[in-house]
């Protein structure tokens, strides 16, 4: 486990001596992300050799201690977001004197990856309430670093935190009160189905759900996402709303009572096909396209949303790879399309879609970027997208729900259009927006990364669901 | 008898307190039945037994947060007048939710679960100090509390990001004179409430906040006019809590026996968390002071 202490202690500790002496920011950050991703892998060919690792904090017994467990969902999730962050902070580095990124912006995203580490690693009710305030408070920071535009959204998106933050509290609590313990592993199996424990799990989903911006709570995230520089929302829409997915699939699938099952999976259910055909729709509409983009987070989180239901209401283990396999194939996609995106509005000077008008003869590289992670969005193979769509597709095969397949067919119709309406737009060359400056090469190979890593994830489907299947026998 | 009719006084007084402080029209006004809220709201936690949160919400509750919204109405263009919500449908929202969370409470059970205050008595003798809160924060589960400060300095680190706007006014000689002598015996309070807080009620968010008020009596009165992030030193003190934390993490993960995360050896743990706190207390105080004054601009005194 000193792997995983390793991969929470470095970027903070980096965070600090950044904000000590902001002239070494850059190179820590570096070196932090290098570092992270190194120990990442290696505690990925850990867990994959000697099964999942524990660790209480401090040695004390598991009723008093914090407990940490890396098994093979989290080893996996610790590699995407140490990866991620590598790859947007190469992509900040390239960019930050030409747009002019604050000096802040080193320790805060290292704070974030330190804050994530922790919530993927902890299996502690408290601990994960006080991760997850940490998250939001990070992600409301990067967000100001837009400037003055960007304080009205991110004030919003603060205050929608601290009230999700204060339900989940409240509802931890309250189990707290009822069971008098505070660790996963150990409360699993011992909640009765009484009103109590349902009052406490609608507070957490309640709260998870307003984090994770679920439809219908998720009226922060486009405004706060479209408000924040490019790097910033990449980090937020790929990682920071997946911390609250994570929490709350924990809390469905250990610790509530069987008997609020299929409660639960018909509320997820209807809250999915709601952000799958409306925040699709909304996507459609927008004139802007880094809302655009952001509208589509919410309609692609609708997909991890539909498995969690179908997770719970049918207990099959192709839906759990399915889910795990979405959030992995979004964060990489999505952060190509916001560095992609973040890049064009930069060089071309513009922020609606509609200018975006013969991006692929201005802009080729960046184009395809988009292309590719829109792709990737869409479910077009071979990518990481089509492979989670795949296996979701087998296991509502294997369960009989044809309507269920038809709806998705809908959604991947609509995915389609939104991420069509910008790639015709970039095709058509008659009257290209001119750049502002003439387009650097370094930024658009850096937002390619991710797209091409989405794609990469394809041709490593075995081993992935190898590992995924690991967790699940 | 006389208890329990107190406790509905102050019940009353609590709930009246809140209603008025949000639907006054005055925001100057609701700051200030705020912070009489807060007092109360300390009574109350004082009375059902936590004088460890009394304590926290007396010096956070009412002192911070008060002068906190008061440097922001400062900040404020003009005077601003809120308006009072008229639609009926929140407060009947607010009701539903309040009642089906009473209804909830009341299924928890009137003995809590007694394993787990059994682990802590007797794990106690191990953890270095007598005050089992002190010992669930700073060695049972110091995590949480080292995840704690990291939120703190991240509130600071977001509004800093806030363009201030704050004029300290020249002082007015009596407040001036007043917060010079108050100083020692805030700094002598903060003492005591840390070293206090081995084996009773206290410690470092208590001790730090009220270090804080102080701080920030000073601040508003033009001294210390060193106190700004600018300065390295301050930005020193402002990390010292976690730096500390941090790196006696590492020292018990690297060169102690048992070479684990955040493990303090018993025959030093009481040592490490006086110094642990130390630090804490430090960095929260300055956390909180620049977080309330920010980077003001100063008026000139006249004479």
């Amino acid at each position: 486990m000193s792997l995983a202490l390793g991969l929470v202690i470095i970027p903070l500790l980096a965070a600090l001596l950044m904000l000590l002496w902001p002239r070494l920011a850059r190179g820590l950050q570096l070196a932090a992300a290098l570092l992270c991703t190194i120990l990442a892998t290696m505690l990925l060919q850990l867990v994959q050799q000697e099964g999942s690792q524990q660790l209480f904090i401090g040695g004390w017994n598991p009723l008093l201690a914090i407990r940490w467990q890396a098994d093979s969902v989290t080893a996996l999730l610790l590699l995407l977001s140490a990866v991620l962050h590598l790859l947007v902070s190469g992509y900040a580095l390239a960019v930050q004197q030409r747009d002019k990124l604050a000096a802040a912006f080193w320790p805060l995203s290292s704070l974030l990856l330190a804050s994530l580490q922790a919530l993927w690693l902890s299996r502690d009710l408290f601990n994960l309430y006080v991760c997850l305030e940490l998250l939001g408070m990070v992600a409301v920071a990067l967000v100001t670093l837009s400037g003055d535009k960007a304080m009205r959204p991110a004030l919003h998106y603060l205050l929608f935190s601290l009230f999700a933050s204060l339900c989940y509290l409240l509802g931890v609590a309250l189990l707290y009160g009822a069971y008098g313990a505070l660790d996963l592993p150990l409360l699993q199996g011992q909640l009765q189905a009484n009103s109590l424990t349902a009052a406490a799990l609608v507070l957490i989903t309640l709260g998870l759900m307003l984090k994770a911006a679920w439809w219908p709570l998720h009226l922060w995230l486009p405004a706060a996402h479209a408000a924040a520089p490019a790097p910033v929302s990449a980090l937020l829409s790929a990682l920071v709303v997946k911390g609250p997915l994570f929490i709350l699939v924990l809390v469905w699938t250990t610790l509530a009572p069987a008997a609020f099952l299929n409660v639960a999976a018909y509320a997820f259910l209807v809250c999915a096909l709601g952000a799958l055909l409306l925040a699709g729709v909304a996507a459609l509409r927008t004139p802007y396209s880094k809302t655009l983009v952001a509208y589509s987070t919410v309609a692609q989180l609708g997909y991890a949303m539909l498995a969690l239901a179908l997770m719970l209401s049918f207990n099959l283990p192709v839906f759990t790879a399915a889910l795990w396999l979405f959030v992995m194939a979004h964060a990489l996609a999505k952060a190509a399309c916001f560095l992609s995106i973040g890049e064009m509005q930069q060089t071309l000077g513009v922020k609606k879609v509609a200018q975006l008008k013969g991006a692929s003869q201005t802009m080729p590289l960046a184009m395809f970027a988009f292309a590719v992670a829109g792709g990737s969005l869409i479910g077009l193979p071979p990518s990481g997208g089509f492979l989670a769509k795949w296996v979701m597709l087998l296991g509502l095969w294997q369960a009989q729900q044809y309507f269920l397949l038809l709806v998705l067919l809908v959604a991947t119709l609509v995915s389609a259009a939104y991420i069509f309406r910008v790639v015709v737009l970039a095709f058509d060359r008659a009257e290209p927006t001119a750049p502002d400056f003439s387009p650097q090469l370094l930024p658009q190979w850096l937002a390619l990364l991710p797209a091409l890593a989405v794609w990469a994830m394809a041709f490593f489907s075995m081993p992935l669901l190898a590992i995924l299947q690991q967790e699940l026998s | 008898m006389g208890l329990l009719l107190f406790d509905l006084v102050l019940a009353t007084v609590v709930l009246l307190l809140a209603g008025t402080a949000i639907f006054s029209r005055n925001l100057t006004h609701a700051v200030m039945l705020f912070m009489a809220f807060g007092v109360m709201m300390a009574l109350a936690w004082a009375r059902l037994a936590a004088p460890d949160l009394a304590l926290a919400e007396a010096a956070i509750g009412a002192g911070l947060t008060g002068a906190l919204c008061f440097t922001a109405l400062v900040r404020q263009p003009a005077a601003l007048d809120s308006k009072v919500a008229t639609s009926l449908l929140p407060i009947c929202f607010v009701a539903l939710i309040t009642a089906a969370l009473l209804f909830s409470v009341w299924q928890i059970p009137v003995s809590p679960n007694p394993a787990l205050s059994h682990e802590v008595s007797v794990a106690l003798p191990q953890s270095g100090v007598a005050h089992p809160v002190t010992a669930v924060l700073l060695n049972f589960r110091s995590w949480d509390t080292l995840l704690e400060l990291l939120v703190l300095l991240l509130a600071l680190l977001g509004a800093q990001q806030a363009q201030s706007s704050l004029t300290l006014y020249a002082g007015w000689s009596l407040s001036l004179s007043w917060s010079r002598l108050l100083s020692p015996l805030i700094i002598l309070l903060t003492g005591y409430l840390l070293w206090r807080g081995a084996a009773a009620p206290g410690g470092a968010f208590q001790a730090g906040a009220l270090l804080a008020s102080g701080l920030v009596v000073l601040r508003l009165n033009q001294q210390l006019t060193w106190l700004s992030w600018q300065n390295p030193w301050v930005r020193l003190a402002a990390l010292s809590g976690l730096l500390v934390f941090v790196l006696t993490g590492l020292f018990s993960l690297l060169w102690s026996s048992s070479r684990l995360w955040l493990e303090w050896p018993t025959a030093y743990a009481g040592a490490v968390i006086l110094g642990i706190e130390s630090f804490a207390t430090l960095a929260i105080a300055v956390t909180l002071t620049l977080l309330v004054v920010g980077e003001p601009t100063e008026e000139r005194a006249d004479a």
